[in-house]
């Protein structure tokens, strides 16, 4: 059994301004194991951005092939993509991404609504692991922004993903809350075992995984182990 | 596919983002309400318009030809009760009844009325195929020696003795100021025939009427039938010469009577008011048409305020369908409760109208025409917002603030 749930292979995407193309990822390769906390990083422009879309089944590459597991998920449809999305892969943003007419409980539970087994019980349980168990009802504008992530990491949890995906966690918050939000990311790891690709501008939130991918001018640059 | 509950869940989403919205909600589907309002209003009038037409005119066989004198200045019209003998000489002329009419005042011990008194033949019952409740209609005896004797419509009677069927035969009734006998009581009707309501009307010999009434003041008519529809054009060219003839005029004379035929009547009644519920209706059609770009409008406002939303959603794995749906079902809520809204409106106006005396009737097609229509226009109109939803790239759409 391959134990690699992350597997990129000379992965390139360019864009076309008129007739000039613009080359973006020049070819990535790496592997992401399964219980794996990697940290991505780079300077604005080095590509990280286009290759987390790509990661994250948002969008397809030019050219080379991303498997997650054993699927080959760098030449599917527009809907499968959404599958994969919701079934694969649990996103945690920057600025949240929350649903701001939805309460807590209802945005936990949307990805289990696409899969047509909306799932209130475990989205209970998720949002009280994160320490949420008296705010089911809240609307995402009546929490902190701490409480705001709480919620959006509980929701990447929902249909038990092969990896999560988080860019820039503690990007939006204060230095306290952010701390509070890496230990909770750091305990999926630890006490779950969730393999987490992390993006991060912070060099000391990436001393605490276990592996750092430097992205520069579309190209790995350097992979340090932690 | 997607299960029945699903749809049932993403139908509440959008009933719930709808209501989220509520007033905004109420003014889109304004629209819709009005427009179908209008339809199975003008569905309703134009039946009304047509059962009264159609009541107006059912006495009247499309081989009935009216003629009377024209009510202008100058030379007064030489038609009279001669001219009928000589009417019956054509060939094509199956019948010919003369009318004198004229409203008197009618009574008897209890109760005084108003209605027409009609001078005419005793073949009138068999042309106006009437039926007596009791009693007989008057005989060519009656008119030979101007017998004093009447035959009162079933509203005539009732007036008079508060019942259509009253035992009064050989009993009287003072038309005008001579004292008649009943000698029959005439079924109840409905509608006209030609110029008189025959419920309406008090029945006597020509020359009764004549002489102890209504004299010169009557409105004199005929009532001819030719033989049938095919000879109807030729039996009106073969009167105008005859009655010219018999009138005396000259070719300098214009015609001093004037022949009407009820088929043609019946016909340009009928077309004008359908010309009338085709006018009213394309004005239902528009404003259901203004309503459905009202919900395009505003569906395209609501889209792009929920980029972000719908960007959200596909991300976390709502494919193109369910967003697609989510707003499809918006547009069709927005058009069912319309629908429904003008449906009830409809309704309660119908019954409003109906309490103003006016003639119209509902007819349960203009509901489901109304859908039709309004749904077409809702899902029509709705599609392309949603498509648009439903095409967002989930990229550009979460970096959408």
């Amino acid at each position: 059994m391959n134990n690699q749930i992350i597997s990129l292979e000379d992965i390139k995407k360019s864009y076309f301004i008129k007739d000039t193309e613009f080359s973006v990822l020049k070819g990535i390769d790496f592997d992401i194991k399964k219980g794996e906390f990697v940290a991505l990083m780079g300077p604005s422009g080095s590509g990280k951005s286009t290759l987390l879309n790509i990661i994250g089944a948002l969008d397809k590459p030019s050219s080379g092939k991303y498997h997650i597991q054993d699927r080959l998920v760098s030449d599917l449809s527009s809907d499968q993509l959404a599958d994969i999305r919701n079934k694969y892969i649990g996103f945690i943003f920057q600025n949240f991404n929350l649903i701001p007419t939805l309460s807590s409980l209802e945005n936990v539970a949307l990805p289990s609504f696409y899969t047509e087994q909306e799932n209130y019980d475990r989205a209970k349980e998720l949002l009280s692991m994160v320490g949420l168990q008296d705010k089911f009802n809240n609307k995402p504008n009546e929490l902190s922004g701490g409480q705001r992530q709480r919620v959006a990491i509980a929701r990447s949890l929902i249909n038990n993903p092969e990896f999560i995906l988080a860019d820039e966690p503690t990007g939006n918050l204060d230095s306290i809350t952010g701390k509070e939000i890496m230990d909770l990311i750091l305990s999926l790891n630890k006490k779950y075992g969730k393999t987490i690709l992390m993006v991060t501008h912070d060099p000391h939130l990436a001393q605490l995984t276990h592996r750092v991918i430097y992205l520069k001018d579309g190209r790995i640059t350097k992979e340090k182990s932690v | 596919m997607s299960s029945y509950k699903f749809l049932l869940k993403l139908f509440r989403l959008s009933w719930n983002s709808l209501r989220a919205n509520i007033f905004r909600s109420f003014l889109t589907t304004l629209g819709i309400m009005i427009g179908t309002t209008t339809i199975i209003m003008v569905v309703a009038l134009g039946e009304g318009a047509k059962k009264d037409i159609e009541a107006q005119y059912s006495n009247m066989s499309v081989t009935t030809i009216l003629i009377n004198a024209p009510s202008t200045a100058g030379e007064p019209s030489k038609l009279s009760v001669d001219d009928i003998p000589l009417v019956k000489t054509i060939s094509t002329v199956a019948d010919a009844v003369p009318m004198l009419t004229g409203k008197v005042n009618i009574s008897n011990s209890d109760n005084v009325t108003n209605f027409s008194v009609v001078g005419t033949y005793f073949d009138f019952a068999k042309v106006a195929n009437l039926d007596l409740v009791s009693g007989q209609f008057f005989t060519q005896d009656d008119e030979d020696n101007h017998n004093k004797v009447a035959i009162l419509g079933a509203t005539v009677a009732e007036e008079l003795f508060g019942t259509r069927d009253p035992k009064v035969i050989g009993e009287s009734v003072v038309l005008g100021k001579r004292e008649f006998e009943i000698i029959g009581i005439a079924a109840y009707k409905g509608g006209a025939f030609g110029p008189i309501t025959i419920d309406e009307s008090v029945f006597t010999p020509y020359s009764s009427a004549y002489r102890y009434v209504l004299g010169k003041t009557g409105k004199f008519s005929f009532n001819v039938n030719a033989t049938n529809v095919d000879v109807l054009d030729q039996t009106m060219d073969s009167l105008t010469s005859i009655l010219r003839e018999s009138h005396n005029l000259g070719p300098e004379n214009a015609d001093d009577f004037r022949l009407k035929d009820m088929g043609t009547t019946v016909a340009s009644a009928q077309s004008s008011s359908q010309t009338m519920a085709l006018l009213l209706g394309s004005v239902g059609f528009i404003v259901l048409l203004v309503g459905g770009i009202g919900i395009m409008n505003i569906m395209y406002v609501t889209v792009s305020e929920r980029t972000k939303e719908i960007g959200i959603r596909k991300a976390i794995g709502a494919k193109d369908v369910h967003i697609l749906t989510q707003f499809l079902f918006e547009a069709f809520i927005l058009t069912l409760v319309g629908f429904v809204v003008g449906a009830v409106t409809s309704i309660a106006i119908y019954y409003l109208l109906l309490s103003m005396g006016l003639k119209i009737i509902f007819v349960w097609w203009s509901v489901l025409l109304s859908f039709a229509i309004t749904f077409a226009t809702g899902m029509f109109f709705g599609y392309s917002p949603a498509k648009k939803a439903a095409s967002l790239d989930p990229i550009d759409a979460l970096r959408y603030e």
